[in-house]
């Protein structure tokens, strides 16, 4: 268990460390006169890195404040978004790939399956929007006072489409990682085994399945960060969200470097770190399973 | 197992042949589509005043015209022509920045390849689409499709590599170098029968995946430059006027869906899975 523990965590650490890499590559394209040379640049690069060991992420051209405070303020915002769209996720994807792994007839639904995980998520969003005002008579949600939550029906407004297309995404990772597994587990040798010492098939799924199946889930911890930040980039955009997403691509757009590489340090730290806790659930729910 | 199970666990494979044909046809179809698109549309792209504004389909605009007049039907056509061009350009780039260049940097000497395939890893850890904005940022968006086929290449490298390090393991490997067949020779023939088998799979795989990037970059202002409008853009174009007029987004959505679904049937993508 050991071995394991610290061989996560070096895997953690190289890649925490390729992200800070990443990260000083992008914002060394800030430095005057780096983009005139290769040795110019690489000069930047080193200057950048030693900025970041002493944990300065420098200022953002736009706003004129340090780009770690102006991350500051719209990371939360999509940490809800991503947070309440994995909660959607869950709630959509978990039975569905459940329900479709077990019950072999319930495969017919595959081509609609196939349909919605083709459907980019902007067109996604927009059939929302399109749906949001034409069905259920809402006023245009492409813009919302975004801290207009006075009451419950305001709140659910606001959060209603971003968080739906967002935990779409998310669904799709979700269900397909609970649907591999769990079909791999109804094919295991050991249920028929199990069945002929007189265990139900409920006893069977609670004891034994369970643990395999989240096994499986927390294996694709990653996967689902990543579906669910992506998702997020375009939903913060199409629904007007003041989030880290958009930050980025307006850092990009304005070429502000220094906030654009901090964004990307931080999504790439998160995906590294979900990884990182999806393989130490997934061992720890492994050992459980093994000692049961 | 009963008759039934077994009946449909032999079916499987010719029903997964099937459906990756159908996907072909259709990619072929689309393909056919874009290639007389200027004979099929009745107006060159971006001609403005063809008809009156936002006219819902009829039999004289058979998909409606749009803000501008503009026939969405041809419009739709030349959009469609733009995305595939850029998006095949971007395939071509992931297969030889990601896929044939994982094979390579498997065989890499000095395990050099793992410093590449840890830079790749890094590199997967960012959405696709922000990367290749990224790229776009530095570059221009002229380089779209470069940038977002750049973008999918570290994890079509990734998957490559992975495939091909445990190719190098396998014992026909150990038997072959017992033999003396020299690392060169045996990479060139693995090469050979990897891509044989699994090229297009990976080419309609990696379609897919630039398809969604490239069109969501353009919607996003990162893509395609007017007046060479792909269908993220026509989309984007369309939300001024969608909510009213629903044709002027629904039918390049549409067009743009099905490219991607046929990519992904070619591609035998299981439902939910990454391209």
């Amino acid at each position: 268990m050991w071995r394991f523990l610290l061989l996560q965590a070096a895997r953690l650490a190289l890649g925490l460390v390729g992200a800070v890499l990443l990260a000083a590559c992008v914002a060394a394209l800030a430095a005057e006169g780096a983009q005139s040379g290769a040795g110019a640049y690489f000069s930047a690069l080193l200057a950048q890195l030693n900025a970041f060991a002493h944990l300065d992420f420098g200022t953002s051209i736009i706003s004129g404040i340090p780009a770690l405070g102006e991350l500051g303020l719209r990371l939360p915002v999509t940490l809800e978004l991503v947070g309440l769209g994995a909660i959607v996720a869950l709630v959509l994807g978990g039975p569905l790939g459940i329900l479709l792994g077990t019950e072999r007839p319930l495969r017919a639904a595959a081509p609609l399956l196939q349909i919605v995980a083709a459907t980019p998520v902007f067109v996604a969003s927009l059939a929302l929007l399109w749906l949001a005002a034409n069905v259920l008579h809402w006023p245009d949600m492409t813009f919302p006072v975004f801290a207009d939550r006075g009451d419950l029906d305001s709140t659910v407004r606001v959060l209603a489409l971003p968080v739906l297309t967002v935990g779409a995404a998310g669904a799709a990772a979700i269900q397909l990682a609970l649907r591999r597994a769990t079909a791999e587990a109804m094919d295991e040798p050991y249920r028929r085994g199990l069945r002929l010492m007189g265990l139900s098939t409920l006893e069977i799924n609670r004891v034994y399945l369970l643990p395999q199946v989240l096994t499986g889930l927390c294996r694709s911890f990653g996967d689902i960060a990543l579906a669910l930040f992506a998702a997020a980039a375009v939903a913060e955009w199409v629904f007007g969200w003041p989030g880290a997403a958009v930050l980025f691509l307006k850092s990009v757009a304005l070429h502000d470097w220094h906030v654009a590489a901090l964004v990307l340090f931080v999504f790439a730290a998160i995906k590294f770190l979900a990884d990182f806790a999806g393989e130490l659930g997934a061992e720890a729910l492994s050992a459980r399973s093994a000692a049961t | 197992m009963s008759a039934i199970g077994i009946v449909s666990m032999r079916s499987l494979p010719r029903l997964r042949a099937a459906i990756r044909a159908f996907g072909f046809a259709g990619l072929a179809l689309i393909a056919v589509a874009v290639g007389l698109s200027d004979v099929i549309a009745r107006a060159p792209a971006d001609a403005t005043g063809i008809g009156p504004v936002l006219a819902p389909p009829s039999s004289q605009f058979l998909l409606g015209t749009d803000a501008l007049g503009r026939d969405v039907l041809s419009e739709t056509l030349h959009a469609l022509a733009v995305t595939l061009i850029h998006a095949g350009l971007a395939t071509a780039i992931t297969l030889a920045a990601g896929s044939l260049f994982g094979f390579i940097a498997a065989r890499l000497p000095w395990k050099s390849g793992v410093v590449v395939r840890w830079f790749a890893g890094i590199l997967g850890a960012v959405p696709a689409l922000l990367l290749a904005i990224l790229f776009v940022g530095i570059a221009t968006r002229d380089y779209a499709a470069i940038a977002a086929g750049l973008a999918a290449a570290p994890l079509a490298f990734s998957r490559t590599y992975d495939r091909a390090r445990a190719l190098s393991v396998s014992r026909h490997a150990e038997f072959a170098r017992a033999t003396g067949i020299q690392g060169a020779t045996l990479m060139r023939r693995d090469l050979a029968y990897e891509f044989r088998d699994t090229f297009l799979t990976i080419a309609a795989r990696a379609l897919a995946a630039v398809t969604i990037t490239l069109s969501t970059m353009s919607f996003l202002g990162f893509g395609a430059v007017p007046p060479h409008r792909d269908l993220g853009l026509m989309i984007a174009a369309a939300r001024a006027s969608y909510l009213e007029a629903w044709w002027v987004a629904a039918f390049p959505a549409l067009a743009l869906l099905l490219l991607i679904l046929f990519a992904r049937l070619a591609a035998a993508l299981d439902e939910g899975e990454r391209p």
